[in-house]
């Protein structure tokens, strides 16, 4: 007989945004939470981000404990030089500074969030935040909570297409999916010992994604 | 600048409000929900947002304080596929016509093509994109995360199935 696992965060999806700790309720939908700051950069920012951006980009292994931080589905960095004008009344924006754009789209508490960003990202942080005015060292974590909360803007509408899901039950979902096709494809036609036994070989080969 | 990531899009404008306009838009966005959301009709959307910026928050550390001349509508959407697809699509849409017209330089209508050459001139281009999973369109993720569900609740009812049972269920399900 099977004896058959769930993996931590599996399982049928929560109905409510249980892990929306610390955030306003506009930067909730279901259980993605959404984070959205500005941060106004020193003028040696002006330079030093893009090649930060760059190097990231050219050395993915140089983000690789962001790959680690397995609640992201999507994040972005950008470097606001100027503001698109677009004629009168609107006035055309200078910057004394450039402004360090970013947004995540996260599961889990907004706490643990920054935590394990600030933990496990220490130098990638300061490599990103570093130039920006006002930026406390990532740890202890108390004064960064501070900044990001005070740089935050809530969201008037926020978006999921599968708001349900944690980023670990999509990346699991997304490996289980042609797995299990093949599992179907070779076990067509199997006599039923057969199927029995190719089922559970194939349920503790992909135990982890369920 | 960096958009892309595989077949993940990062797209971002920035449009300024019309003086006057901010609290009427920002209510009439708050509005939606889940299945009232323009983003539920564009289905190449992974996630996207709408954030009216009233002003720049000043760090006390900086010498000189900034401030914005207007609130400015931010949206930003993270995207499968094509931007110029996704941009004709969201274009077309009703809400996006009452939401953009709110802004300056809007074209009127605010729809179609013209709307569209608005929201590409007030694009702001990403520097550092990361996508947990660039290549899945959100149709995938979608029949992924449902099968997966469908395959925690077949494993979950078949324990203690014989061979025979188990087969016929398998075959009932899939």
């Amino acid at each position: 007989m099977v004896r058959f696992l769930l993996m931590s965060d599996g399982g049928p999806a929560p109905t409510e945004p249980i892990t929306a700790t610390g955030t306003a309720w506009g930067n909730v939908d279901g259980q993605a939470i959404a984070i959205t700051v500005f941060s106004s950069v020193k003028w040696w920012g002006r330079l030093w981000l893009p090649l930060v951006f760059l190097y990231a980009r050219l050395v993915p292994s140089s983000t690789g404990k962001l790959g680690k931080l397995s609640f992201i589905h999507f994040a972005r960095w950008t470097l606001v030089r100027r503001i698109p004008y677009n004629g009168p009344p609107q006035r055309q924006e200078t910057l004394s500074y450039p402004r360090l754009f970013f947004e995540s789209n996260f599961n889990g508490g907004w706490e643990e969030y920054i935590d394990a960003f600030s933990h496990i990202l220490k130098p990638g942080m300061k490599a990103f935040w570093g130039s920006s005015y006002g930026f406390p060292e990532p740890l202890p974590t108390g004064p960064f909570k501070d900044y990001i909360k005070e740089n935050e803007l809530e969201v008037s509408h926020y978006y999921s297409a599968y708001p349900q899901a944690t980023t670990t039950m999509v990346l699991a979902a997304l490996k289980l999916a042609p797995a299990f096709e093949a599992f179907k494809h070779q076990s067509q036609g199997m006599p039923a010992a057969e199927f029995a036994a190719a089922w559970e070989k194939f349920l503790t080969q992909v135990q982890g994604e369920l | 600048m960096s958009n892309s990531s595989g077949q993940a899009y990062a797209f971002m404008a920035m449009t300024p409000v019309m003086d006057g306009h901010e609290r009427e838009l920002r209510e009439y966005l708050e509005a939606f929900d889940q299945q009232t959301s323009p983003f539920a009709e564009l289905s190449q959307t992974h996630f996207g947002r709408w954030v009216i910026i009233c002003d720049w928050v000043n760090s006390r550390t900086q010498p000189k304080h900034d401030h914005l001349g207007c609130p400015y509508l931010i949206f930003t959407s993270n995207l499968h596929g094509s931007i110029d697809d996704y941009l004709d699509a969201l274009c077309e849409l009703e809400q996006a016509q009452a939401i953009w017209s709110h802004c300056i330089g809007c074209p009127t209508p605010a729809a179609g093509k013209a709307l569209k050459a608005y929201l590409l001139h007030n694009q702001l281009d990403t520097g550092f994109f990361v996508a947990a999973y660039p290549n899945a369109s959100v149709a995938q993720v979608r029949s992924s995360l449902a099968l997966r569900e469908r395959l925690i609740a077949f494993a979950t009812s078949s324990q203690g199935m014989g061979p025979q049972q188990l087969k016929d269920a398998f075959d009932g399900e899939f």
